[in-house]
Formats: structure tokens, C-alpha cells, sequence
């Protein structure tokens, strides 16, 4: 275990080091931010509720996105791929360690640092933009949204782990992860609530696990999800959590029998 | 001039020649970086008129108008993306020595820096765009001829600012061989552009008007064609173009000055 927090200790100075890295995501970020709260700020105009979204709450679902970005959206898949086109994996294949215990340790190191800025910047942009924000009064409310949020970004980490393996088979990989990436954004309600979206294709969203990385833990906070309901849901998302671990174990597994090294 | 023309118009040929082939080369890779543009792009369009099933007009814009404004956001980014490809490459060319390269050649740094790359990708991504541009022109009243004439225009110099902004992150690469970011903080920074300036903060709104003249770039042209943008503010985007070509000319020639090798 010890490893792996040193793992996580030096890549979390890493990240602060390359501060101009740092800011330049966080600027980028805070962008699309401002973009899509101003929008919605000139949808509601005099609007009290919309789409069952009272103002303060639709306000809050635009902040809170920039916030689950960087805790669920932050992973370094890029960076996977890279590792196995170029060879570069074999000298952590060769390590006493597991490979995506180590990934995970960078992983969350990097969601420390974008958490901690995120949180910044939502509390600058609350400040400043006065639309109204929707804060949860009860623990219970805030522990499931924690659960949620938390069992997101595991999901995330192993499903982007799935797509970027399959550089093992093919140089071709980043088409498939680029691709990944946006529907999940999308389809995950990172841009704007999934209520927007036509009935039919909601329902179709719902059978999938996108949902759950951003839409279902902001409908958890902004308390449109009756506890019992979000226990549920959280279940649910556990259970596509253990089976995108064991489909990324397993392709990482096979991955591996086919991976082949040349050279120093 | 037309010999360097004819030389130039070579270069460029032969380079989008081999861009072309590697993309046809990397068919896996190709078809998700496509998939994933096409979606990103009907995603968000859908996002656009699913709003408009619950609102009549946003700031003041229908959904055709707000379409419209969309769309020259997508047109004016799909045309530097397709010319400009080459900046992202800029700082690996600096630090694997490529750079020093095209310093030894018979042709533009720059040029060959900038136009390097061709992505024939969003050549396809933008035909549905330029066709929807076109049905939302027949959605549209008729307008006089002039006010397509300032549209094309305003769009033409809206590239010549991002050509400005590509320029000055080439000259950053070269200059600090880092902040391999820049260029995407650009493009994040330009998702604010999605939507007409009007629905921002009078803040945003100037700082984007005057600062990162996003508004000029995506906002103007749209307006021109509505009859909504004044004469001066027409001369002021033109100016601003001319001005900040010219700068980032300046800003390119001092960061050659100062490059003093960084590889081998």
C-alpha cells in the first residue's frame, strides 16, 4: 500500500509543479463553465422553474458539472495509450507493482489537485454571478452524493482503462478513446441535464452506465432523488462499477498475453 | 510572388497529400476522431433545438437565429482546423528537432509549421455543417445580397483572427518549447463562442469583444447577416484582424530570433 501512496505523494507534486499545465486545464475548464451558466442564465431569464429545475437548482446542476468533471473526468487514458504504442509499459510491467493499482494512485493524485482548484473557481463563480445556489441541508444528502460521486470517478478510471488497452491490439486506439470520451460527456449530462433530451432517448440513456458519472449524483445534490431512490441508484452504479472492473481486468489480461516488446 | 505562390502551393499539396494518407492509412483511429466530431456536433445541435421545444427565444434569438450563430461557431472553427492542424504539433516539431529542420528549408517556418497538417477529417465534418448553414439561410427571410457578402466576410476575418491566435501559440512553442496546452485552453476558450455574445455578462461580453475576441470571430458574422451588427462594429472586427495578424507576425519573427536550438 505504501507504494502506492509514494505514487500518489510524488505525482501529486508533479502536478503542482507543472502549474502552467495546471492552470492553462483549469482556465479551459472554467470556460466552458461560464459558457454554459451564461446560457442557461439567458434561458431563464424571468423564469421561476424549467424543466423541473427551479432556477438556483439549474444554476447549481452548471456548477456542479464543473466540479464532477474534474473529480469524475480527470484520468490519463491519453497517457495509457502512449505507454503501450510507444513500449513505455514495459518498464512498469517489470515492477512489483499492479499496473492499475499505480494508474489509479495518478489518477487520483490529479483528481486531488483538479477537485481542490474546481472548488475554487465554483466558489469565485457563485460569488460573483449571485444566479442563486441550491445547497443541501441534511447529511444523508451530501453522504450519497459523496457515495455517488465517488463510485463515478472509479467507474470512469476503469472504463477509460478498458478503451485505452486496446492500444495493446492496435495503434490506432485514441480514434476509439476521442470517441469514447465526447458520447460520454454527453451521454453522461456533462454539458446539460439529460431532462432536455426526448423522452425515448433518455430511457435508452438510462439502460446505459453514463448516467450515473454526473447526471444522477447532481440530481442526488440538488435533492430531486428521494434517498431511498438514490440508495438504489447507487446500487445500481455499484454494480456497473464491478462489472467495468472485471471487463478492464480482463481485457487489461488479455491485453497483456498479446503485448509484445522489442528493444531496450 | 506567383513563382513563391506556385512553391508554396506545392509544399502545401505534398504535406496534405501525406496528411490524407496516413489518415486513410489509420482507418480504426480515423473513424473514431470522425465519429466523435459528428457527435459532438449533433449532440450539441440537438441540444440547441430540444431547448426550443421549452423556450420561444434566448436573448432575444429564436431558434434559427441561435442555429445560425451555432453554426458560424462550427464554420469558422472547422476551417482553422482544417488549415491550421499543423499547431498542434508545434511544440513536439520544436523538441524533437524538427523545427531546426524547417529552418535549413527553402520555405516559411511558419508556413511550414502552421500548414503542416491537414486534417481531412473535419473536411467531412464540415459538408452536414455547410448544410445546414444552408437550410437554416432558406429558414431565414430573404435577404439582400450585401448582407451575405458581410456574413462571408465577417467569417473570412473571424479566420484570419484564429490564424492570428495559432500564430502567437507557435510562437510560444518556440519561444518556452513547453505549454503544449495553449492551444487547447484556445479551443476550450472558444466553446463560448457556441452561443451569440448577447447571452453573456456585459463583463464577458467586452472581454470577449475586446480581449479574446471570440464575439468577432463567431458572433459578428452571424449578426451581419441579421442586420444586427452596426457598420463600425464591422470596420472594428476588420481592424482587429489586420492588427492582430500583424502583431502575431511580430510576435512569430522575435520568437525565431530568440530560438536557439532545444534537441539533439
Amino acid at each position: 500500500m505504501i507504494k502506492y501512496l509514494r505514487a500518489y505523494s510524488i505525482s501529486l507534486q508533479e502536478t503542482l509543479q507543472r502549474r502552467s499545465t495546471l492552470i492553462m486545464d483549469r482556465v479551459g475548464g472554467l470556460a466552458v463553465v461560464i459558457g454554459l451558466y451564461s446560457f442557461w442564465t439567458a434561458l431563464l431569464g424571468d423564469k421561476t422553474e424549467f424543466l423541473g429545475y427551479t432556477r438556483a437548482e439549474m444554476l447549481t446542476y452548471v456548477l456542479l458539472i464543473n466540479v464532477l468533471r474534474a473529480f469524475v473526468f480527470t484520468g490519463r487514458g491519453w497517457m495509457l495509450v502512449g505507454e503501450i504504442s510507444s513500449g513505455r509499459i514495459s518498464s512498469y510491467l517489470v515492477r512489483p507493482i499492479s499496473y492499475q493499482g499505480y494508474a489509479l494512485s495518478l489518477d487520483l493524485a490529479q483528481k486531488t489537485v483538479h477537485i481542490v482548484s474546481a472548488l475554487l473557481e465554483v466558489g469565485i463563480l457563485a460569488a460573483v454571478m449571485r444566479g442563486g445556489l441550491f445547497i443541501p441541508r441534511d447529511a444523508a444528502t451530501w453522504l450519497l452524493f459523496a457515495a455517488a460521486a465517488s463510485l463515478s470517478s472509479l467507474l470512469f478510471f476503469f472504463m477509460e482503462f478498458m478503451v485505452s488497452s486496446l492500444a495493446f491490439w492496435t495503434s490506432e486506439s485514441g480514434g476509439p478513446l476521442f470517441c469514447f470520451e465526447l458520447f460520454l460527456a454527453f451521454a453522461a449530462g456533462a454539458f446539460f441535464p439529460l431532462d432536455v433530451l426526448p423522452a425515448g432517448l433518455r430511457r435508452a440513456l438510462d439502460l446505459t452506465p453514463f448516467p450515473y458519472m454526473v447526471y444522477v449524483p447532481a440530481r442526488i445534490f440538488l435533492g430531486k432523488v428521494p434517498h431511498a431512490e438514490a440508495a438504489r441508484l447507487i446500487a445500481v452504479e455499484a454494480a456497473w462499477l464491478a462489472a467495468f472492473t472485471a471487463a478492464a481486468s480482463s481485457v487489461w489480461r488479455a491485453g497483456l498475453r498479446s503485448y509484445a516488446a522489442e528493444g531496450g | 510572388m506567383t513563382q513563391a505562390l506556385r512553391r508554396y502551393g506545392r509544399v502545401w499539396t505534398r504535406t496534405a497529400s501525406m496528411a490524407m494518407q496516413v489518415q486513410l492509412t489509420y482507418r480504426l483511429g480515423s473513424f473514431g476522431f470522425l465519429l466523435g466530431k459528428m457527435i459532438r456536433l449533433l449532440f450539441f445541435f440537438a441540444f440547441v433545438v430540444a431547448i426550443f421545444n421549452h423556450v420561444e427565444s434566448i436573448a432575444g434569438y429564436g431558434l434559427v437565429e441561435t442555429a445560425l450563430f451555432f453554426l458560424t461557431y462550427n464554420l469558422v472553427d472547422m476551417i482553422a482546423q482544417i488549415f491550421f492542424r499543423g499547431v498542434y504539433g508545434a511544440r513536439r516539431a520544436v523538441n524533437e528537432g524538427d523545427f531546426d529542420f524547417y529552418l535549413v528549408q527553402p520555405c516559411s517556418p511558419l508556413f511550414r509549421m502552421v500548414f503542416s497538417s491537414v486534417d481531412f477529417l473535419d473536411v467531412v465534418t464540415l459538408l452536414p455543417v455547410l448544410a445546414m448553414i444552408g437550410m437554416t439561410f432558406a429558414r431565414l427571410p430573404a435577404y439582400d445580397w450585401t448582407r451575405y457578402a458581410a456574413y462571408a466576410l465577417l467569417v473570412a476575418n473571424g479566420v484570419a483572427i484564429v490564424f492570428a491566435i495559432h500564430v502567437f501559440v507557435c510562437g510560444l512553442a518556440v519561444r518556452t518549447q513547453e505549454l503544449e496546452n495553449a492551444i487547447w485552453v484556445y479551443r476550450d476558450v472558444m466553446f463560448m463562442g457556441k452561443f451569440p455574445v448577447d447571452v453573456y455578462a456585459k463583463p464577458v461580453r467586452a472581454a470577449l469583444t475586446f480581449v479574446i475576441p471570440i464575439a468577432v470571430m463567431t458572433t459578428f458574422p452571424a449578426k451581419a447577416l441579421l442586420g444586427k451588427l452596426s457598420p463600425s462594429w464591422a470596420l472594428y472586427a476588420v481592424a482587429l484582424a489586420v492588427v492582430s495578424t500583424a502583431l502575431a507576425a511580430v510576435w512569430w519573427r522575435g520568437s525565431v530570433a530568440r530560438y536557439t536550438s532545444s534537441s539533439s
